[in-house]
């Protein structure tokens, strides 16, 4: 745990303006706890030698001694919604990255998640080009094997690159791809964004139920279209893809047609989603072409 | 409100994924794969995915039983074995040991399937044991 700590590299904002060390992380979940602000707190703590997930609550708060901010990342939004589903009027506070608070905003905008319930600790994030270091699982993405860049697609692939194989050449790609799914469904498990009652991916009108290996390509295919103006990009379904399958790569294709029609970033910002209009008028134009 | 995460291993198979365990009000509402477990390292099958499912499912069973009259009927430990031993004991003697064989299953730890395998060989005297990784 110590070397968490020592490991950290820069300190973190709340959701404010204010800035803080990790101590005093520990003391602001602490106070929040204590004065109520809010009536949990979802963090991470070391137990059995593993980061994992944990509900801090205002009966125990002293136990924020032990919270960390923990390598693995897991969807703490989703537990956050989950508890919410049966208890919607606690208050629940949790440490995001940039992932995190970009799924929220999906879950606010569909009403999986109450904003006014809901207090975050920004913490930090993936790499990327503008961050070099990060502090999550989903590290710099594994580089592919060379028959999977012979055959396959390779999950570091940009969109537009992914696009210049031929047609066929691509479907052949692909569909060597979709044909390792093993259909265990980890990506809508996972997904945080992910919260239907009733999931098309197991409706068996759309895709046969209870047989494996799935139907190929139309599992993915179905899973994709649902995810415009859903994925938020955290690629937690790549992570959990036990068949390395470039599922990130896929929705951004379907999230990039969204942009360029409606002109709608996925998760950027809590607005209204082109996809979830009430009322009997349209407002939203597809942009021109 | 309670809400705990806990740590534990799928049940399904030998490979022993790491999972998380989703508890509300002390109800088990989920199974999650542990991201930092050296076997699965963040991922499950479905069944891993699906782990929770079967302790809170209506059709687990809670008690042994006993079919009588032809029909499956709940019934308690001392007669369950009672019942199960004097059967065995009857085809054992009518038609030998290895008319009887027994399968093992890795839902159940390493040390059980030992002492089932024990069990074939060193009381009913069969080496008639198998396990579902090879069925
Ligand atoms: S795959 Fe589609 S239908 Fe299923 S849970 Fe996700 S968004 Fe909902
Ligand atoms: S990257 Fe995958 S897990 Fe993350 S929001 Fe998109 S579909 Fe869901
Ligand atoms: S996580 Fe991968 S293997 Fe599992 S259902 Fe999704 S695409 Fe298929």
């Amino acid at each position: 745990m110590e070397e968490q700590i020592k490991e950290w590299p820069e300190p973190f904002s709340t959701t404010g303006d204010k800035t803080s060390t990790f101590d005093n992380l520990r003391d602001q979940v602490n106070a929040w706890l204590k004065e109520g602000k809010v009536d949990i707190f979802l963090g991470y703590k070391m137990v059995q030698g593993h980061p994992l997930p944990h509900c801090f609550t205002k009966e125990n708060p002293d136990e924020t001694d032990e919270l960390i901010v923990g390598k693995a990342r897991y969807s703490l939004e989703k537990m956050a919604a989950n508890i919410a589903a049966q208890r919607p009027e606690i208050k629940i506070g949790l440490l995001v990255r940039d992932c995190n608070q970009r799924a929220l905003n999906v879950l606010y905008v569909w009403n999986q998640l109450n904003p006014d319930q809901v207090e975050t600790i920004n913490i930090n994030c993936c790499p990327s080009r503008l961050k070099e270091h990060g502090d999550c699982s989903y590290l710099e993405p594994q580089p592919s094997g060379s028959y999977k860049k012979q055959v396959g697609i390779d999950n570091n692939m940009d969109v537009e690159v992914a696009e210049e194989f031929s047609q066929e050449e691509r479907f052949h790609r692909w569909m060597y791809e979709f044909e390792k799914c093993i259909k265990c469904y980890g990506c809508r498990n996972i997904c945080p964004v992910c919260f239907c009652q009733e999931c098309s991916m197991e409706h068996n009108d759309l895709i046969a139920t209870g047989t494996v290996p799935p139907e190929v390509p139309i599992f993915h295919l179905v899973r994709a279209v649902h995810m415009a103006g859903r994925c938020i990009d955290c690629g937690l379904c790549e992570d959990a893809c036990p068949v390395d399958i470039p599922l990130r790569l896929l929705y951004r294709k379907v999230n990039q047609v969204v942009s360029d029609m409606f002109d709608y970033k996925t998760g950027m910002r809590a607005d209204q989603s082109p996809f979830n209009i009430l009322g009997d008028e349209v407002t939203l134009e597809p942009k021109p072409i | 409100m309670d809400y705990k995460i806990i740590p534990s291993i799928c049940s399904y198979c030998g490979c022993g994924c790491g999972v998380l365990f989703q508890v509300l009000d002390g109800r088990l509402t989920g199974t999650l794969p542990m991201k930092t477990h050296p076997v699965n390292q963040g991922k499950l099958c479905i069944k891993g995915w699906n782990l929770h499912e079967h302790v809170i499912s209506d059709k687990r069973l809670t008690s042994p039983m006993v079919k009588k009259d032809g029909q499956l009927q709940e019934a308690s430990w001392d007669e369950a074995i009672r019942i199960t031993a004097d059967r065995l004991q009857a085809i054992i003697k009518d038609h030998g040991p290895d008319s009887v064989g027994v399968l093992v299953s890795a839902k159940i730890t390493n040390e059980e399937n030992y002492l089932a395998q024990k069990f074939a060989r060193a009381v009913v005297g069969t080496n008639n044991v198998d396990h579902c990784a090879r069925l």
